[in-house]
């Protein structure tokens, strides 16, 4: 199962994105963080919409998953 | 602008004050606002591409509502409440049959489906010393022939001014209680557990980006077969079979940045997921955050998923050819789809108006060999409601 070459490749984005956000060593201080701190700079501005459309695609795909604690199941996968 | 008043903004404007240390990667703050929100979803699943050889061709309609609360708890802290309310109805893939040239044939059920679906899930979100938060959750979904009940943990600390690690875990337990269980031979009652631990870190990377890197574990057991999938074994007509078990891997990314001069901000997520049934599966997702006008927003987005099929997925099989495990399930075929959507969003003082639009097209996969289910689906989805917030 792991021999193939999408979770290498992958995974090595991972590490790479991770050295990259490791590295970007500029401090930004409290008061510079008005931007990161807009609605639309969430990482999930909508969650009764990212609920839904989550709910619709764990019913209808094979794989599903998020950073966080899962919910609870339904009868539909 | 921001479209609402956002706490964590008022929470850092108040850190630069040096009122509270400098919290590291703004990701769900703890709410200062009380608000309710609702949703009605509409959710219509196109017809067969060819008619099916039995059964109706009325594929699944599901009516969502979905209610929100939430309201601080104290110093510190939030209470979330979510009430969903689903109606489902239509007709549903049961099992295929090859057609004088070997083609799968959808056998459909009857569009005799009708169910609801309720869930109650509970949050409390709360903020402790050293920019530390955790949140624990608990969901109960009730369905006519199944029930699920699931607890949640996440927990997340700042690692440098500029980095945090969130970790999260949940455990859920499901009972399904087949209908018409004597009539077609299905299981009468079964159970199944499903673990899941995920770990997340948040990098800021400058005053206007931010990029998060997780990997998720999901272990399930117990009756992971869909009691109402038959699979059709060359002379007879059988319930379909999976494994007990299944581990399913996922890396995850996600992508912020605001583009201020455009008043602007860019999403972009992807994962990665495998598991021991043989599906791997790529997912790239993008949205493009756009102020209009003072009070409104639109929200443009695509979506692309491809995956894989399960090692035990076949649309069929031949007399003699029958494995141990066995499904012809088009969710679990090579397959995948693309999706646009368009939502909108206008404020009016305390009132947030919301409504979105989602198209789904089933295309072939891309990268995992050519897949053609006859069941796979494309769909239209619409979303409406509004956000209120109050003292």
């Amino acid at each position: 199962m792991l021999n193939n070459a999408p979770i290498w490749r992958w995974t090595l984005g991972l590490c790479a994105a991770c050295m990259l956000g490791a590295c970007a060593t500029t401090p930004v201080q409290p008061w510079e963080r008005g931007r990161l701190a807009r609605w639309d700079m969430q990482l999930d501005p909508d969650p009764m919409r990212t609920a839904l459309k989550e709910h619709t695609r764990f019913s209808k795909e094979a794989s599903s998953g998020r950073i966080g604690a899962a919910g609870g199941g339904c009868g539909c996968n | 602008m921001a479209l609402r008043p956002n706490p964590l903004l008022a929470q850092l404007l108040a850190a630069s004050a040096g009122l509270v240390s400098s919290a590291a990667v703004p990701a769900e703050p703890v709410a200062a606002d009380r608000s309710i929100s609702y949703r009605h979803g509409d959710y219509d699943e196109d017809a067969l591409a060819q008619a099916p050889l039995d059964g109706s061709d009325r594929r699944y309609r599901v009516r969502t509502e979905q209610f929100r609360l939430l309201t601080p708890a104290g110093e510190g802290a939030s209470l979330s409440v979510d009430l969903t309310h689903e109606v489902m109805s239509g007709s549903s893939p049961w099992f295929s049959v090859p057609d004088a040239n070997g083609q799968p044939l959808q056998v459909m059920s009857g569009a005799s489906i009708h169910d609801r679906r309720s869930e109650l899930g509970v949050g409390y979100q709360r903020a402790l010393a050293g920019d530390r938060e955790f949140t624990v959750s608990a969901s109960y979904s009730a369905e006519d022939d199944y029930h699920a009940t699931a607890v949640g943990l996440e927990w997340s600390r700042p690692l440098s001014a500029a980095i945090e690690l969130g970790l999260g875990a949940s455990f859920s337990h499901d009972r399904i209680d087949p209908t018409d269980a004597a009539e077609f031979g299905r299981i009468a009652q079964a159970t199944k557990n499903t673990w899941s631990a995920s770990a997340g870190l948040s990098f800021i990377l400058d005053r206007s980006s931010l990029l998060q890197a997780g990997l998720q574990l999901t272990r399930s057991s117990g009756f992971l077969s869909d009691p109402y999938k038959r699979f059709f074994a060359g002379d007879r007509v059988l319930n379909e079979a999976r494994p007990d078990q299944r581990l399913q891997g996922s890396l995850l990314l996600r992508y912020r940045r605001a583009l201020i001069e455009r008043d602007a901000a860019l999403h972009l997520d992807g994962r990665y997921s495998i598991d021991n049934w043989g599906v791997h599966s790529h997912t790239v997702e993008a949205h493009w955050y756009q102020t209009l006008a003072e009070d409104w927003r639109v929200i443009p987005g695509f979506r692309y998923y491809t995956q894989s099929e399960s090692s035990f997925y076949a649309p069929f099989a031949s007399v003699g050819e029958l494995g141990r495990y066995y499904s012809s399930d088009y969710r679990l075929a090579t397959g995948g789809g693309v999706s646009a959507s368009l939502d909108l969003r206008r404020q009016f003082g305390a009132w947030d108006w919301v409504i979105g639009l989602e198209r789904h097209r089933a295309t072939d996969a891309l990268g995992f060999g050519s897949g053609n289910d006859p069941g796979r689906v494309s769909y239209t989805q619409i979303q409406a409601g509004f956000d209120f917030r109050f003292d």
